[in-house]
C-alpha cells in the first residue's frame, strides 16, 4: 500500500464504534454535550485512523488501560458474516462498506478474527470467479456486430445488480479481468488484417 | 513511481513471438536456402515437405508459393478428442500439453527414447524450438502457441487447412471456439482452489500463451486479494511458529548441557 493510495486513504476514514475507557476533560462535543466532559463508557464512532491510535496508545496508569476499546463495525458484523456463509454471491458489499476487503483487513490486523478471515477468503474467491464471468460477458470491442449483441445479453437484470454489489477490490478485479478479455476480443478480430 | 505498463505480455506481443514456431510447408517453386539471423532456412524444393517459421510460411503462402499442411491437433477429430477431454475425462484440469518428441531408439529395437534425453545440448523444450506445429506434431494435445497459430492458419491459409483436414474452416473455427470458452470457464473456476489456508495452489500445466496474457492481470489480482485477506493470520502462525522454534532451541541447549 502506497502513501498516496486512495482507497487506503478512504478506508482508514471509515468510522468503527468505540467505548471510551477513561473521562476525557473538552471532548464532550463528540457526544453532543460541549460543555461536559466526555464521561468513561460512551460510545463513540471514530475513524479508524483514529481509534487505532487511541485503542493502541497506553493511557499511562497502573492498570495499563488504553484509552478506548473499539467493537467490529456494522459492516463486519455477525449477520453479515453469516449471510456471507450462507451465499457470498447474495450479499452486496458495496452497501455495507465501499472499502469491505480494506476495512476487513484493517480490522483482522488489529485483533485476531479467525473465522472472519476464513469466512472472507471464502466469500473473495467465490466472488472473484462470478466477477470474472460478468467481465467476460459485458461489452464487447467499440463497434459491435449482431454476434457480439448476443454475448451482451448477461448484463442487466440479476447481473447488474451483483456488479452494483462489488466493492472497491472487486471492482478493480473486475477491470483486469475485462481489460484481459478486451484485448484477447481485438487481438482475434486484428488477426485477419495483417 | 512504478512503470505503468502491466507485467507479462501483451496479445500482440505473444502473437509477434508465435510466428517463431515452425510450420510444415509444401513448396511449389524452388527457393535457395536464406541466410538469416536466426540461422539458414532449409532450400525450397518443390514437392517436398520443409519445416519452416511460420511468419515465413504465411509470406510464401500470400504470394502464393507453398501450401502450408495444418498439424494434426488441428483436425477437428483432435480438437473433439481434446473437448471431450476437458468436459467430460477430466473437468477440473487442462489437457495436458504435447509430450516431448520422441525419437526410435536403434539400439533397441521397439523402444522409443525421448529426443534429447541422452544428449543435454539437444534437449528442447521450451516453446518456439520444440516442432509442435508441424505436419508431425501429435495430435490430442495443444501447444503452447495453439491458438495464435491456429487462428493464423485459419485466417491466413483458410483454404489449406480445408482440403488438408477435410472439414470447412468454418467447422474448425467453431470447435477452437468451443475449446476457448471451456478453457475460459475453467480458469475463473480453478481461482476457487485457492480458497483453502496454505493450499493456496493452481495448476496451470498446459495453459496456452495467449490465455495466460488475458487471464494474467485477473489471476495475480485474486491471488494478490488472498493474500492480503490471509495476511494477518499468516503473521500470527509465524509469530507461533518462531516462539516454538525458540522454546525448541532452549531445550536443545539444555540437552547439550
Amino acid at each position: 500500500m502506497s502513501y498516496y493510495d486512495i482507497d487506503s486513504i478512504l478506508t482508514d476514514a471509515e468510522k468503527i464504534p468505540c467505548t471510551f475507557q477513561v473521562d476525557i476533560p473538552d471532548l464532550g462535543y463528540l457526544d453532543n454535550t460541549p460543555t461536559q466532559p466526555l464521561k468513561a463508557g460512551t460510545k463513540v464512532n471514530l475513524p479508524l485512523w483514529l481509534a487505532e491510535m487511541l485503542a493502541i496508545a497506553n493511557t499511562g496508569d497502573a492498570e495499563g488501560k488504553s484509552f478506548v476499546t473499539f467493537d467490529l463495525p456494522p459492516a463486519l458484523g455477525n449477520d453479515v458474516v453469516q449471510a456471507l456463509k450462507a451465499d457470498p454471491r447474495a450479499v452486496p458489499l458495496r452497501d455495507q462498506s465501499a472499502h469491505f476487503y480494506g476495512l476487513a483487513t484493517h480490522m483482522m490486523e488489529l485483533s485476531e478474527e479467525q473465522e472472519l478471515a476464513a469466512a472472507l477468503r471464502k466469500t473473495f474467491v467465490t466472488r472473484a470467479s462470478e466477477v470474472a464471468l460478468h467481465a467476460r460477458k459485458v461489452g464487447g470491442v467499440g463497434h459491435k456486430g449482431k454476434a457480439d449483441e448476443g454475448s451482451n445479453l448477461g448484463i442487466g437484470g440479476a447481473g447488474e445488480e451483483f456488479l452494483r454489489g462489488l466493492d472497491e477490490w472487486e471492482r478493480k478485479l473486475f477491470r483486469k479481468a475485462h481489460d484481459g478479455a478486451k484485448s484477447g476480443k481485438e487481438w482475434m478480430e486484428g488477426v485477419k488484417k495483417h | 513511481m512504478a512503470l505503468p505498463l502491466p507485467p507479462g505480455l501483451t496479445h500482440a506481443e505473444v502473437a509477434f513471438l508465435a510466428e517463431m514456431e515452425l510450420v510444415t510447408v509444401v513448396p511449389r517453386q524452388r527457393l535457395e536456402s536464406i541466410d538469416l539471423l536466426g540461422g539458414k532456412t532449409p532450400p525450397l524444393r518443390p514437392p517436398h515437405r520443409t519445416d519452416l517459421p511460420l511468419w515465413l510460411a504465411l509470406l510464401l503462402k500470400k504470394q502464393r508459393r507453398a501450401n502450408i499442411l495444418p498439424p494434426a491437433w488441428l483436425h477437428p477429430a483432435s480438437l473433439a478428442d481434446i473437448i471431450k477431454h476437458e468436459t467430460k475425462t477430466d473437468p477440473h484440469a487442462f489437457s495436458p500439453p504435447p509430450p516431448a518428441p520422441a525419437r526410435a531408439d536403434p539400439s533397441r529395437p521397439g523402444q522409443a527414447r525421448r529426443q534429447g534425453e541422452d544428449d543435454s545440448s539437444l534437449l528442447l523444450l521450451s516453446a518456439p524450438f520444440r516442432p509442435s506445429c508441424t505436419a508431425d506434431a501429435p495430435a490430442g494435445y495443444l501447444p503452447y502457441h495453439w491458438l495464435e497459430v491456429a487462428e493464423s492458419l485459419l485466417a491466413h491459409a483458410g483454404d489449406d487447412v480445408a482440403s488438408a483436414l477435410g472439414a470447412s474452416a468454418g467447422e474448425v473455427r467453431g470447435l477452437l471456439r468451443d475449446l476457448v470458452e471451456v478453457r475460459a470457464a475453467k480458469m475463473r473456476s480453478s481461482t476457487a482452489q485457492l480458497e483453502g489456508f496454505g493450499g493456496g495452489l493452481m495448476s496451470l500445466r498446459g495453459v496456452g500463451a495467449v490465455e495466460l496474457a488475458e487471464s494474467r492481470g485477473f489471476v495475480l489480482g485474486v491471488v494478490d486479494g488472498v493474500r492480503k485477506i490471509g495476511a494477518s493470520a499468516e503473521a500470527v502462525r509465524r509469530e507461533e511458529e518462531e516462539e516454538r522454534g525458540g522454546e525448541e532451541g532452549e531445550s536443545d541447549e539444555e540437552m547439550g548441557i
